[in-house]
Order: structure tokens, then sequence, then C-alpha cells
């Protein structure tokens, strides 16, 4: 259907582009790394229970951890070889998960589930949950659960917002296989008998927005550049007009979120029975050589990834203290040169967006499910400043889209007052997308005040 | 890898824009005034205002070096310390000495002045913002209360020409007439029974041609302009002077309709009372001070709307000019504003209140 354009609402924040960088660099297939270490806690919940032993050979796409509860997924292979170890491994961010380590014998062998054909709503949610499909947009719910809901959903929103700077991801595989996103959508609504399906494309996607207005059982909502609409309330507020209420799901409203790249995964798992084991990361920033969007399998090292894409950029440092001396005895005379040495100019590593993602220490990591993105950024990029006295000049206040007073929360937290600091800073409605800190002038830690009051808050429950 | 590389929270982008950053353009926005005011009122003006700025750097700078503990530390490497604080400087005190020295108006004892202004700053940096905490602590704007120490220190500043309360509002310089300088006063002082063409003319206001007062608030364009740069940078919200000067002028309008006897309701008198004294500089320039407003908008609605009635107010009954007074007022009431009127979240649900005894 024709593009319409979506509701006004108030705060956000405009960041500077990054999108740029790999916006119109195609997806390409990164070659097979040698071992992959798949985490076992790659959604929401509790971790999935590992059924594999070391020595054990694995095929790509097999069962290697079995869910463990109502909200966890199932873990797959993902790639073929011989499982090496499993140990306990500290995670990009900060908690102990049991990793997974594959060899890959480099033959790639799949096994996948029974493709279905003409599906019934039972059949599509239990290749959901049998194929580990979680939520691709970076929180990693376990779509199973969100496709059975306790009351009627009657819309299925599409986020195809992608608001993040520097994150591609979701663009190129929008332009890419848009007939596969459309296809999972209406898998997932079929699931959920729901009768309207409507995207959300930012209007700095024209090409998107192109690609999808022939489809006419889609509603097409054009979203203002802006941050953070891809947030879950604020998109479902944007194009349905429904406020969620502090502590309901969406589904109480009748509405269900789903990321565009969970809707290719939702599809390729009913086609061809594909277990969720790879997807769509871009690799970007301004010290990356190569910014790339790339097929990833789940578990790849953050090394590898970075360096099929070229490795960092360096610059050149003119060290002025020291210089060699060449002596020519000939000539007999002296010259002396100034010492040069490379140096990277990465100065943050992020995995996932710059507004939501983890800082990584170092290379040492590997990818999830949810890891949408590995970002290297420069010292011009990274805003790493030290922060000057607050201003109390409201424009944290003014950005946020959960209308709350985020200076509150950092006045009273780093007094240690986090009752206070949760009741003038309203903390509990915080959705933590970054945009008070981003527009903060004094560079002030907020969402780290934040989260140390949401910490106070759950540990006294 | 190199161990240069910093782990913090999201997010990992952050905004150009810096404290120092936005205290550059309010010193870039009150440029144009400045420079009015030098035009207008000579060298003397430009000698004050740089007097001023001085005064107020240079006390944040000895209260900084006192300041804590370590004093004889600090006197042995001054120059780290100085480095220090070239470093952490945010030009806030070169705004306020700015300020100061734009509504403070040059008299024939311009010399005077002149070392008046030294104690002005001394006041507003040292005593109002850095013993309460320096840089977003301070209580209420150090610009105005320096303004209103002098006013109430020096007496020469209030009653100058022999009209009491001139000293806030356009100023009558010795070489201008009482009802020519002291526009606003005398408007207000004198009723309706004067028609409003007897005055200056609402053009004349906006130039500050023929208006004696205070150095940066007698060229009305001047400021407009500072008002305008100050709204594309997003340094204030374009609404809050505009809802301050058109409360304040309607207030106006209507509290001069009343006289004894009859009521009369002139809409000429709208842009007299918004265009004279100080209300618009003070609108534009210290009103929306980011530390010293409320955060939430229902809060700047509230402080906006009675900043200019009472303004208005006491413009109407003590016949001064008492832009500065309002300020203080309002920024005193400010942390209660805060206090109350607290934003309601997004997808807020109202709680429903159980009934005790069921």
């Amino acid at each position: 259907m024709k593009a319409v354009k979506g509701r006004y609402y108030f705060g956000g924040v405009h960041p500077r582009g990054g999108k740029e960088l790999a916006q119109d660099c195609p997806t390409e297939v990164m070659p097979l790394p040698e071992e992959v270490a798949v985490s076992c806690a790659q959604s929401l919940g509790k971790p999935a229970e590992p059924i594999v032993k070391a020595g054990q050979t694995v095929k790509c796409g097999e069962l290697i951890a079995k869910s463990d509860g109502a909200i966890s997924s199932d873990v797959f292979a993902s790639v073929s070889g011989t499982v090496t170890e499993i140990k306990e491994l500290t995670a990009a961010n900060g908690a102990i998960e049991s990793f997974i380590f594959i060899k890959s014998d480099g033959k790639d062998e799949k096994a996948y589930l029974p493709p279905l054909t003409e599906p019934d709503a039972e059949a599509i949610k239990a290749r959901i949950r049998d194929c580990g499909i979680v939520g691709l947009g970076g929180a990693g719910f376990p779509t199973a659960v969100k496709v059975a809901p306790k009351t009627q959903v009657d819309t299925l929103i599409v986020n195809g917002a992608e608001c993040e700077p520097y994150l591609t991801c979701d663009h190129r595989l929008m332009l890419e296989r848009t007939d596969e996103i459309v296809r999972g959508a209406r898998y997932v609504a079929r699931a959920l008998g729901v009768t309207s399906i409507i995207i959300g494309i930012e209007v700095n996607k024209p090409d998107c927005i192109a690609k999808f207005e022939p489809y006419e059982d889609i509603k097409v909502v054009k979203l203002a550049k802006k941050y953070p609409t891809g947030g879950e309330k604020q998109l479902a507020y944007i194009t349905t007009g429904k406020r969620i209420g502090h502590g309901r799901l969406p589904a109480d409203y009748g509405i269900t979120v789903q990321n565009v790249a969970t809707c290719f995964a939702v599809c390729e798992a009913v086609e061809q029975g594909k277990p969720l084991y790879e997807r769509v990361v871009t690799v970007s920033g301004k010290a990356v050589k190569q910014p790339k969007n790339l097929w990833v399998r789940v578990g790849t090292p953050v090394q590898s990834i970075i360096d099929y894409c070229g490795g960092e950029v360096t610059e050149q440092i003119i060290e002025k203290d020291l210089q060699t001396v060449k002596i020519d005895v000939k000539n007999k005379t002296a010259t002396s040169e100034n010492l040069v040495t490379e140096k990277s100019t990465v100065k943050k590593v992020v995995q996932g967006g710059p507004m939501t993602g983890v800082a990584l220490a170092d290379y040492d990591c590997y990818t999830h499910k949810t890891t949408s993105g590995i970002l290297l950024l420069n010292k011009s990029e990274a805003a790493a400043e030290e922060p000057t006295p607050c201003l109390n000049c409201g424009k944290c206040a003014d950005v946020c889209p959960m209308h709350l007073m985020p200076m509150n929360t950092a006045f009273y937290s780093a007094a240690g007052d986090f009752e206070a600091a949760a009741k003038y800073g309203n903390t509990a409605y915080c959705i933590e997308c970054g945009a008070c800190e981003y527009i903060c002038p004094a560079k002030r830690p907020l969402i780290q005040a934040i989260r140390k009051t949401k910490a106070y808050l759950r540990n006294k429950k | 890898m190199d161990n240069s590389i910093v782990i913090s929270t999201p997010p990992h982008v952050k905004s150009k824009r810096t404290t120092r950053g936005i205290m550059l353009d309010v010193c870039i926005a009150l440029a144009p005034a400045a420079i009015a005011g030098c035009v207008f009122f000579g060298w003397q003006a430009l000698l004050i205002i740089l007097m001023s700025v001085f005064a107020c750097v240079a006390t944040e700078f000895v209260y900084f070096f006192i300041a804590n503990k370590g004093f004889s530390e600090k006197c042995k490497n001054a120059k780290a310390v100085c480095l220090r604080w070239t470093k952490q400087f945010d030009f806030t005190s070169v705004v306020t000495g700015l300020i100061l020295a734009m509504i403070i108006p040059t008299t024939d004892k311009w010399y005077q002045v002149l070392y008046e202004v030294i104690f002005g700053a001394i006041f507003a940096i040292a005593i109002v913002k850095m013993l309460f905490g320096g840089t977003g602590k301070n209580l209420v704007n150090p610009a105005a209360a320096g303004r209103v120490f002098m006013a109430l220190s020096f007496t020469h500043l209030v009653a100058t020409s022999g009209f009491v309360g001139a000293s806030f509002g356009p100023i009558s310089d010795s070489s201008l007439v009482f009802t020519d300088a002291t526009n606003l006063a005398g408007l207000l002082t004198n009723g309706l029974d004067i028609a409003p063409s007897s005055y200056l003319s609402p053009l004349d206001l906006l130039l500050g041609t023929g208006v004696s007062g205070c150095i940066g608030e007698t060229c009305k364009l001047a400021i407009i302009i500072g008002y305008v740069y100050l709204c594309i940078r997003g340094v204030i919200k374009w609404w809050q002077p505009l809802l301050f000067l058109v409360v304040l002028g309607f207030t106006a309008v209507l509290l001069a309709g009343f006289t004894f006897d009859k009521y009369t309701f002139d809409i000429a008198l709208f842009l007299p009372s918004v265009l004279s004294g100080g209300a618009l500089f003070g609108a534009v320039f210290m009103m929306p001070d980011y530390v010293t407003s409320p955060k939430g908008v229902w809060g700047q609605l509230l402080y906006y709307v009675a900043g200019a009635i009472l303004l208005a107010l006491l413009r109407h009954f003590t016949r001064m000019e008492v832009i500065s007074f309002v300020i203080l007022l309002m920024n005193l009431v400010t942390p209660l504003i805060d206090k109350y009127l607290i934003r309601r979240p997004f997808g807020y649900i109202r709680q429903k209140k159980h009934k005790e005894g069921k």
C-alpha cells in the first residue's frame, strides 16, 4: 500500500549519520570461521542447557543446547565439525555464560528441519520455537513467547525503523530480501490470527519504502528520522496511536512488534526449516578499513570479522624523541630520521548499535544471535570526554521519549538517595535508549545513573 | 590492540555540543547588544564591559585557586593549577560578566561605575555562584544578584537624575529629559491621561535611539538579533521569551486600563510596555538561564507566565523597572516548581486508589 506518514511523538534526538559508511555495501557471506563459540544465553530469560559433549561431531543447524523454561530459546551449531569444549566465559556484557566451542571441519554440512508447506498457526508456532528464533532487534526476546500471547492480537507491526546510527543490516536485508520478509511477516500474522500488517520504515531509507509499497496487504508507515523511533512503545504509538502502559505488554493492546530480521528468520525457518544460526551483521565505523554488511554465523570470533574487513585503520605517528641516525662513513655525514610508528585509531569497540550496544574491552568475544553490529569508532566518533558539572539545562528531559527527568535521577543517585532518584526521575519507566546522554552538553553519565537506580529497585523487591 | 580503548555504558556516540560551546554561543548572542551599547554610550561602556568580564573571570580563577585543600601545595605548582583551570573553564563567568555589565547604566560618574562593577562581579561569582558549588549549582542568576547587590550598595545607581527606580529601566542620562528617557516609568506614572504619542515611538524604542538606559538594554533590535541566533543554535526555546513578553504586555495593558472612574483598554500600550526597560533583555538572556529555570515544560510555562505577571504587577504599583528582582524571585521559586511539577511519563497509568475497609 502507499506509504503514509506516522504520528509525531515528543522527544528523541537526531544522531549524526554514520549510516553512509555501510549502507551501500551489499551483504556478503563471510567465509566460515575456523572455530566458533556459541553462547548458551542467546535470549532473554534462562540460558539453554548444553546437550552435547566435548568430542561429539555436530552438523550445521543441529541442536546443541536445549531451552530451559518458558522464556528461553534453543541454540544451534553454526558450523559443522567437532565440539572441542564447553566452558564458562565472561561475555561482552559482563555476564558469565557457558560457551560451546565447535571446531569447523570446513564441509559445512547442514542438518535442517523438514520444510513446511501451507502450515497452519500451530505448526508455525511450533516451528518458531523449534528453530530458536529470538527478536533480532537487540533485546533477544524469544519469538515463540511473543507469538503465543494471552490476549487476541489484531495488529502486527514490522519494525524496519533501524533508528540507530551506523547500523545498516536491516536496511540491506529489506532491500535484498524484501519478499522473504513479507512472507515471514505473513507467517507470523497467520500464527497470531492477525488481520493487519504494518511496516514502519524511517524516511532515510526511501529505497526500502519503495520496495514494500507494491505489497497490497502491507501498510507502509513512513517514520520521521529520529532516535528512538524503533523503540517498541514509540513505534506502536507512531503507527497505531496506542500508548502502551507501564508494565503492560504490547499484546495487551492487540499489538505485536517484530523486527524485519526476525520476520526473515521466520520465513527461512518455515520454508527451509533452517534454524537461526546466522544473521546480517554491520561492521562499520571510521576505524575499520572496509565497512561491510556480512552474513555471520552465531559465535564467530570478533577478531576474525575484523580481519575479514581489512582490520583497523592506523595512523602514522612520528615519535619526536626517537630518532634513527644513519651514519655514512664514506662521506663522513650523519642523517637522522624520526621514527615513525603505526598506531591504531580505534578508540571504542562496540557490539550492537552505538546508542545501546556494549563496549568491548578487546576482540576476544563472540557474536550472538542479537549482535546487529560490530563498530570500531575512532576518537572523533567515540565521545570519550570527561564529564563536566551538570548545567541543569533540561535538554535530557526535552529529548526523553518517555517524558522522564533523567537529571533528577543522576542528581539523587550521585547522592546515594535511590528512592528519591526513582521518584523524581520516574526511572522505572526508562527504556534506556540513551537519548538523554547523547544530547547532554556536560557529557554526564546519565545511563549509568539510571542503571544504578534500576539495580537498586530490582534488589529492593 | 591498543590499551587506550575506552569502555563505558552506552551511548557510545554523543552530540558535539558542550557546555563551553553553549556558553560561547551565548557570548556571541550578547555581542550585538554589547556593540550597540558601545556605539550609544561610547568608550566608557566598552570599558565597563571589559572590566566586568575581567573581574568575573579573575574572581573565578582566584576562587578556584584558594578554595579546597592544599593552598600551599597549589602555590608550589601554580602552573599545573592554571592549566587545570583553563581546562575546566567553561565561559560561564564570561557570560555572567557580560550580562552584569549590560544591565548597569553608564552615568556621568562612569569611573565610579567602573570600580563598583568589580564589587558586583565579586559578589556574583564568589558568593552567588562559587560558594554554592560553581557552574550549575547556583540558586539564583549570578548577574541578576550582582546587579541587585550593586543597586542596593551604591545608591547613585538607583537614583540617577532624581528619578527613583530608573536604575533597572531606561535610566535618564542628565542630557535627556525625564519623559523621554524613562518612557515606561513616565507612562505608568501618568496613566492614560497623556497620549502615548507624547512618548517615544515604538520604533525609537526598538532601535534605542533617543532612549537612555542600561548598556545592553537600550537597543532592542540588537537583543532580537541575539535572540534569533540563540534560537537557531538551539540554546533557548523560541517560545519562552515570547511567552514572557506577550503575557507581560497584555497584563500591563490590562492593568494600565484601570483608573478610578473609567476603564479603557488601549492596545497601543502593548509595544511600549514590552519594548521599554530591561524586559526584553531579561526575557532573552536572563530568564532562560539553564541553571535557574525549571526543567519540565509545564514548569517552564508556569515560570514564564508567573514571572511576567509578577513583573507587570510590580511595574504597575512600584513605578520601577524591577526585572532583576523578578528574576531573583522566580529563581528562588524554581526548585519548588521542579519538585512539585514532575512530568507524567509516556504510558502512565493512573493508579486506582484502593478504598479502605473493604
